[in-house]
């Protein structure tokens, strides 16, 4: 008798558990949101760790929004670096995202498929003209029309060579590689001529370098990945090779050297890749290395690093936070921001030719900012935001078993595939 | 004297009933309903019957998890049930400065294993200490690959485990030393039984429940073995991600907007099943023991 009870009540508490998950459910509905009405009343913006050190700039963008309309206030929100993804998730999950959201394209994809996103493209007729294709279109999903968000600042990569390892090791920082078969072969040279001690390469490849060798990641649809080709193939065997030659560290099986910044640093590789500000930010680290470092633009198509500003579809003063998103992200806003913090660079197409940016002032530091500001004219989202965490794992770890030599491309390639696509659909 | 109402009992342990119903039973039947759905963190899931389950028995990466997982508890449950003993047997003895070594064997327990991980990555990368030293000492011509290889990546990973978990086994065990009778180690001595024989026939029998209760402890904790392999592959799992453990899996795949809950919630029960395997197996063993 006791155990039927126990065993009624374990029965009960799952059906309970059961209803309370609400199963079944999880589909969404509903058309296109318009954001039409007077710009007044409350909205909150978050941004993503401008506390403090670009307080004052924030604050007067949001000083100079109520004043240009009266009778708008707004709550500023900035959230510490870390567990940013965690945080905005639980405000998605409890229906209390912000008015006016700071979003990567891979945080606004899953929002923007659950409908928490407000639709900017339908909503500003002039968002594809004012800013950046490149900074638009990261915002649009296959499968998902519209864009959901502005585009706020962008960044890209540029590389970076220590001039000084290269003229010791039989190399010419004037005749540096400009495509990954040059890489391998200088890498080959430095190899003989420091006894193996030095490295010119030091990361595997990763879903990028195969869509900068025009290799198509996902289908149109969005529905299936197709990475797995015979040229995805050859661009893994050209690593694999040079792996099993020792031009790279076997570290790198383990993303050891955060790509090969850290290395670069301590001045054990010559070439690494990183954004416009890198010689700066080198210069408070290692400020001998600064001065010897030479910049060169990206092989192939440079990536882009992009942050935007959505709307949340639920908010209750739809059309105050798009004039609040669009006001952060004007030209003026965002060419005053990227003078504050360099490294970064407008969304808008009128700063396209601002001399801030397209202008070196002589110093190496000065031509890998105008190298990155070029380069966004062609950079692009190399990495669909699609590609999940799970999935990025799933693919850099049999990348890595392919570059060890222990199964061969096309066979990692297609694992990487079958198992996103699996992760796609589930 | 007032006589005791029926609900005075129920009414002193509902505290600790509701803690257990809201963050125990709740999680786990919680986690049983997932496993039966495809959640994900922005979506309320649709039931798909068995199919997680069915993905656990083609998963390529869940075989070598399970492995490294067992493996795992297979190397730590011996090294850490005995050795600990020993050390405790060393540093029961009120001799002068044993409080340092004592104190030197349990300083491991109270770092971070996330800092402690760390500092062995430092000292076994392949330009770190160890193979520095090795090299300088000519004992290996290149860099001995304990980060980048399969294998002695996990037993570098169950040597970080081991020697952080001595000492807190050690006290363990102190305690329990504490109790065992001085008088059959007189009488064994008498007997003429040398240091040796009164350690298995005073000691180890003294301690035997203290045994199983660490057996248990290790076995559980190496099969959810996570923050020493996530340190030393730099999150990755190891060359291939075959590096690691069932917790590692879960982690990879319920973490991020896109979280796959309802897969992890299936492994997080099958590392259930398979961890109260091996307990029950020691506690039968120790129950046979006792009988005997």
């Amino acid at each position: 008798m006791r155990t039927l009870l126990a065993r009624s009540a374990v029965l009960a508490a799952t059906a309970a558990v059961l209803a309370g998950c609400g199963l079944g459910g999880g589909g969404t509905s509903g058309g296109e949101v318009k954001a039409t009405g007077e710009v007044k009343g409350e909205v909150s913006l978050q941004t993503w760790a401008l506390k403090p050190k670009f307080t004052d700039y924030v604050q007067g963008v949001i000083d100079a929004f109520q004043q240009k309309y009266p009778g708008t206030t707004v709550k500023w929100l900035d959230q510490p670096g870390d567990g940013y993804a965690d945080k905005v998730l639980s405000q998605a999950a409890s229906g209390e995202l912000p008015d006016v959201v700071n979003l990567p394209p891979d945080m606004a994809l899953p929002l923007a498929k659950q409908q928490m996103l407000l639709d900017i493209a339908a909503n500003d007729d002039k968002l594809r003209t004012d800013y950046v294709k490149g900074g638009v279109s990261a915002y649009e999903f296959a499968g998902r029309p519209g864009a959901y968000a502005y585009p706020w600042y962008l960044n890209t990569d540029v590389n970076y060579w220590n001039a000084d390892l290269l003229t010791q090791h039989g190399l010419d920082p004037k005749k540096l590689p400009t495509s990954v078969d040059d890489l391998i072969a200088q890498a080959r040279v430095m190899k003989e001529r420091s006894g193996g001690q030095m490295y010119l390469m030091s990361r595997k490849p990763e879903l990028g370098d195969l869509a900068n060798a025009g290799v198509k990641l996902l289908s149109d649809d969005g529905k299936k990945f197709t990475f797995n080709t015979p040229e995805a193939a050859a661009v893994l065997d050209k690593y694999r090779a040079a792996f099993a030659e020792g031009l790279m560290p076997r570290d790198v099986l383990t993303d050891k050297y955060l790509g090969n910044s850290e290395l670069f640093k301590k001045q054990q590789v010559a070439w690494t890749t990183g954004g416009g500000n890198t010689i700066n930010s080198i210069k408070v680290d290692n400020p001998t290395l600064a001065t010897k470092i030479v910049p060169s633009a990206a092989f192939g198509t440079p990536p882009l690093y992009v942050q935007g500003l959505s709307v949340s579809q639920k908010s209750k003063n739809l059309p105050t936070a798009l004039a609040l998103a669009r006001f952060v992200t004007s030209p003026e806003n965002q060419a005053a921001f990227a003078k504050l913090v360099p490294g970064i660079f407008p969304s808008t197409t009128a700063s396209a030719s601002d001399p801030a940016f397209s202008q070196s002032d002589g110093t190496n530091a000065g031509d890998a900012k105008v190298l990155a500001f070029q380069a966004l004219a062609k950079a692009e989202l190399l990495q669909p935001p699609v590609v999940s965490e799970a999935m990025g794992d799933y693919i850099k770890q049999q990348i890595s078993l392919a570059i060890n030599g222990e199964i061969s491309s096309k066979e990692a390639l297609d694992r990487a595939v079958a198992k996103c696509d699996e992760l796609l659909k589930s | 004297m007032r006589a005791h109402r029926w609900f005075t009992p129920w009414l002193l342990v509902l505290p600790a009933l509701v803690w257990l119903a809201v963050f125990n039973l709740w999680p786990s039947l919680n986690t049983v309903v997932l496993s039966f759905t495809n959640a994900k963190p922005l979506g309320g899931g649709t039931f798909v019957g068995t199919a997680n389950f069915e993905r656990l028995l083609t998963d390529d990466q869940l075989a070598d998890a399970l492995l490294n997982s067992i493996v795992y508890m297979l190397v730590c449950l011996p090294l850490l049930t005995v050795v600990p003993l020993l050390l405790a047997v060393l540093v029961e003895k009120r001799l002068p400065g044993i409080t340092f070594f004592r104190t030197s064997f349990y300083s491991p327990v109270i770092a971070s294993a996330v800092v402690v991980a760390l500092i062995w990555n430092w000292l076994l990368e392949d330009r770190g200490a160890v193979n520095g030293l090795a090299q300088q000492l000519g004992l290996v011509s290149g860099p001995v690959p304990f980060l980048t290889d399969r294998w002695l990546l996990i037993f570098s990973a169950i040597g970080l485990t081991v020697w952080k978990g001595l000492g807190y086994y050690m006290v363990i065990y102190l305690s329990a030393l504490g109790n065992v009778s001085r008088e059959l180690h007189e009488a064994a001595a008498v007997d003429g039984a040398g240091p040796v024989r009164r350690f298995l026939s005073v000691t180890v029998p003294g301690v035997r429940n203290t045994m199983l209760l660490v057996s248990v402890l290790i076995t559980v904790s190496a099969l959810r073995v996570f923050s020493e392999l996530y340190v030393l592959t730099n999150g990755t799992g190891g060359p291939g991600g075959r590096d690691m453990s069932v917790v590692m899996l879960i982690q990879m795949y319920s973490r991020g907007f896109t979280g796959h809950l309802g897969y992890a919630s299936a492994l997080s029960i099958l590392l259930f099943v398979v961890t109260l395997g091996p307990m029950l197996l020691l506690l039968r063993l120790n129950r046979k023991g006792a009988d005997a």
